[in-house]
């Protein structure tokens, strides 16, 4: 893992600045998911507002060093693509429940950013892993040599 | 243009996170880089170009409600800057994405997490790919 630039600094205020920024985002998520629970079908497209709140927290924990953050935001964030492009109202529900699950996790361990992965919170990732497979997985990735690759094949 | 010293680039860092745009600028300084200005968004971002000179452009992909892309397209359609230096700064890395960029005209990507030295690797690789900078 990439060392933590925050956690080497002194700066105590920086690391509150950090929690308090993704502590809004975490918010902004949770309202949207309230607002998709009140419409299942309705506010589907607010499913892409929630995987770019999971995907902000997710790119900046990750390289702020706080990878527990980051792995649950992550799956937050493909659970979300899965709930935009679900057809059954059954597949839609299953999303916004996992979601409640990784979205109160994910505050959870912001707000206690300090505090190791637990045990519940391996389950969870877990089980909503289990249930991103079950939905066929996450979209597919590439890594930094790909990029290269990419950029090199480009001439 | 002339080849230049690090401590005359003026690079831009365009993120709507402020601790990401914090985390970059402090790294860029670390790496040697002396002005280092940000952006909290797109529009920001083109008024500072608008009144600096620019040597360099990093920005992250995701942002509302211009994302980095629009701020990629703008800067290579604009007859001024088209031939900027830009690296992508993201956590993006979902193939599609990765791709539209490239396509798009960006110079460099690079990925989240990423250490001072890789993001000092990958800036002055671009620097010196573009001739802004010697070898």
């Amino acid at each position: 893992m990439t060392a933590n630039p925050l956690r080497g600094a002194t700066d105590a205020a920086r690391i509150q600045e950090f929690v308090s920024e993704l502590e809004g985002f975490a918010t902004k998520a949770e309202e949207t998911l309230k607002a998709i629970e009140s419409d299942l079908e309705g506010n589907r497209h607010l499913f892409s507002v929630f995987s770019e709140s999971m995907f902000t927290i997710r790119g900046t924990a990750v390289q702020l060093g706080f990878p527990n953050i980051a792995d649950i935001a992550s799956l937050g964030e493909e659970l979300a693509i899965k709930g935009r492009s679900a057809t059954q109202r059954a597949h839609i529900r299953r999303c916004v429940a996992a979601l409640w699950d990784a979205q109160t996790t994910v505050k959870y361990l912001i707000i206690h950013h300090d505090e190791e992965t637990g045990e519940e919170q391996q389950i969870l990732m877990n089980r909503l892993q289990s249930m991103l497979n079950a939905f066929g997985g996450a979209r597919p990735k590439v890594d930094q040599d790909e990029i290269e690759a990419l950029l090199k094949g480009r001439g | 243009m002339g080849r230049m010293l690090l401590t005359d680039l003026n690079v831009l860092v365009v993120d709507d996170v402020n601790s990401m745009r914090v985390n970059i600028r402090d790294l860029l300084k670390a790496a040697g880089f002396s002005t280092v200005r940000v952006a909290g968004g797109v529009d920001e971002a083109k008024k500072l170009l608008e009144v600096e000179t620019i040597h360099l452009v990093l920005s992250d992909l995701h942002m509302e409600p211009l994302n980095g892309l629009d701020f990629l397209g703008y800067v290579r359609g604009h007859p001024l800057y088209k031939g900027v230096p830009f690296l992508m700064v993201t956590a993006e890395n979902t193939k599609e994405h990765v791709l539209g960029a490239i396509v798009a005209g960006v110079d460099d990507y690079i990925m989240k997490p990423f250490t001072a030295v890789q993001l000092q690797n990958k800036v002055y690789g671009v620097l010196q790919r573009k001739k802004v900078i010697g070898t």
